[in-house]
């Protein structure tokens, strides 16, 4: 299942019953935050929401998605999977077609954002309906659109072509603010740049299918193609074309596409901005971009995420992008990984299903989900289950930790490990201790506990789950 | 709310009088965005006061100017090779 761009995606979606569109006028402030907001608090099936008269702009020309991957049904949608599917079968979905990478793209030269060229007076509030989501935000952010860039040291490796998200603070008409980390393959992009004394072109790519905006959130590998991976995604060719100013790949279907560069040496004061941890991320001095031209669709979509305190659009947007490479990582090392549930705060948290071998296996699962690449940012707080507790089923895990956890003799913590700094908790920012708490039953040669007598389900329990099934229909 | 009672003057986070228009709605008279020269913040002027108005601006969220330059630079520039 793939969807030609985002409006083919709200489309589905509107069939579907899950995209609101709201017609009335509407402030920028504070009323499109607050209706994502709204909207993440009240459910855990919400739909998209569609705003097109907002004030400032022409009804109908200045319009705002959002929430557009806000809820489950909306993420099996993505999926193409029917709107009901459960997490946990979303999860083992999107690690069956993890495998098929890297899937094929299709180079196409016709793109719908190539109707309106923008080289002068280019002044981006005219053309997007921009606002502050979060009350002390510091301004208006683009914060889904995905960045195209290229390593300058090796510029003709389409593997190393990157496509991520990152926040983008809008400073001026023409001019952003990034938040490309060290850790980030933009970060490193833009370390070759500066090393080489020379600005980084960079292509944003606003408005897209979802595929390629979930894709662009997983952390891959440096040198894996994300479109290769988007293709594989959605079991179809990816289309992609040539930017006309830097030459770079973006997707055929955007919406917007913002050409410039990074702009070697400079940084400026960036943020605050509501961030994914719930708490705003401070202000630091960061890059910033000088755009050099636009080109758009004529009346364009602009499509926004919402985030802050969880849950929000961000959580179901990154919940199984962020849980599959652990899972498909760390399954390579050790086959008896059954599955990975990291989606509390991107994996700050995580819980991992596992058939123990012996007695401490789990806890040496544990450590090595932290030594992984995301985990050296994550995994803060690891559960460990066993195999047949479902780690997608909260109450199952809180049952797990609830009587199979010994505070004494299941509780592993690693002292001063590497984490995210935006980590509110991390002292000094970016430094924190790990812990395993180890809720697996013990095996031989750890005997200890009374777990001889487990009550089972009655005989025809799963026949019965079929029947009351199709009562409730 | 008319542009004539937003406060347009003095940075709400940073109390720097070094504010400029940034741009103006597309329909005319629709609000105005302001942006202060020194540290960036920027608001419009339909916006609740909580974005505008430098007395209420929480002590939490304001910046002293003469902090800015020794705020982290992050990622921080290499140096350049030879």
């Amino acid at each position: 299942m793939a969807y030609a761009d985002l409006r083919d995606f709200l489309a589905a979606l509107d069939r579907e019953g899950q995209l609101l569109t709201y017609s009335e006028p509407v402030a920028p402030e504070p009323d499109i935050g607050a209706a994502a907001r709204a909207t993440a608090n009240i459910t855990d099936r919400g739909p998209a929401l569609l705003f097109g008269n907002i004030n400032g702009y022409e009804p109908g020309k200045g319009r705002v998605a959002i929430n557009v991957v806000g809820s489950w049904p909306n993420h099996a949608l993505l999926l193409g999977l029917d709107k009901d599917t459960s997490v946990k079968d979303q999860f083992f979905e999107f690690a069956g077609r993890w495998d098929a990478f890297p899937g094929p793209i299709v180079r196409r030269e016709d793109a719908p954002w190539k109707e309106v060229t923008l080289t002068e007076d280019i002044d981006l509030f005219q053309l997007l309906p921009l606002f502050r989501l979060n009350t002390y935000d510091v301004g208006c952010y683009i914060d889904k659109a995905v960045v195209i860039s290229r390593d300058p040291d090796d510029p003709d490796d389409f593997g190393k072509q990157n496509v991520g998200i990152y926040r983008i603070q809008v400073k001026d008409k023409d001019r952003l603010g990034i938040q490309p980390l060290a850790a980030h393959d933009l970060g490193l992009h833009l370390q070759h740049a500066e090393e080489r004394g020379e600005n980084l072109p960079v292509a944003i790519a606003l408005g897209n299918e979802p595929v390629i905006t979930t894709v662009g959130g997983m952390p891959l590998a440096y040198d894996r193609s994300e479109y290769e991976m988007a293709a594989a995604i959605q079991g179809a060719p990816y289309p992609i074309t040539t930017a006309p100013v830097t030459g770079l790949d973006v997707p055929y279907g955007s919406e917007v596409v913002i050409e410039g560069e990074i702009i070697a040496g400079e940084r400026e004061i960036e943020g605050p901005f509501g961030e994914f941890t719930g708490h705003y991320s401070g202000a630091k001095r960061q890059p910033v971009i000088r755009i050099h031209q636009v080109s758009h669709r004529r009346n364009p979509i602009f499509e926004h995420l919402y985030l802050g305190m969880p849950w929000t659009e961000m959580d179901y947007t990154l919940a199984l992008n962020t849980s599959v490479p652990l899972y498909r990582q760390l399954k390579t090392a050790f086959p008896e990984v059954t599955a990975v549930n990291a989606m509390y705060t991107q994996g700050l948290l995580g819980i991992i299903s596992v058939k123990q071998r012996f007695g401490g296996f789990a806890k040496a699962v544990g450590m090595r989900a932290m030594t992984l690449p995301h985990g050296l940012a994550y995994c803060k707080v690891l559960i460990m289950v066993d195999d047949d507790v479902d780690p997608f089923n909260l109450a199952q895990v809180m049952w797990a930790l609830s009587v199979h956890y010994h505070p004494l003799h299941d509780t592993v913590t690693v002292p001063n490990l590497s984490v995210l700094a935006l980590d509110p908790s991390s002292d000094p920012a970016g430094i924190t201790h790990k812990v395993i708490l180890d809720a697996t039953t013990p095996i031989a040669p750890e005997e200890r506990g009374h777990y001889s007598q487990v009550v089972g389900n009655p005989e025809r329990t799963a026949d019965w789950e079929n029947i009351v099934k199709g009562l409730l229909k | 709310m008319n542009d004539t009672d937003v406060n347009t003057s003095i940075c709400p986070r940073c109390d720097a009088e070094n504010v400029r228009v940034l741009t103006t709605s597309p329909v005319p008279g629709g609000w105005t965005m302001y942006v202060c020269v020194t540290c960036v913040y920027s608001w419009r002027s339909t916006e609740p006061a909580s974005a505008t108005d430098p007395l209420t601006y929480p002590a939490e969220f304001k910046i002293n100017p003469a902090e800015i330059p020794a705020i982290p630079a992050i990622p921080a520039v290499p140096p350049r090779r030879r």
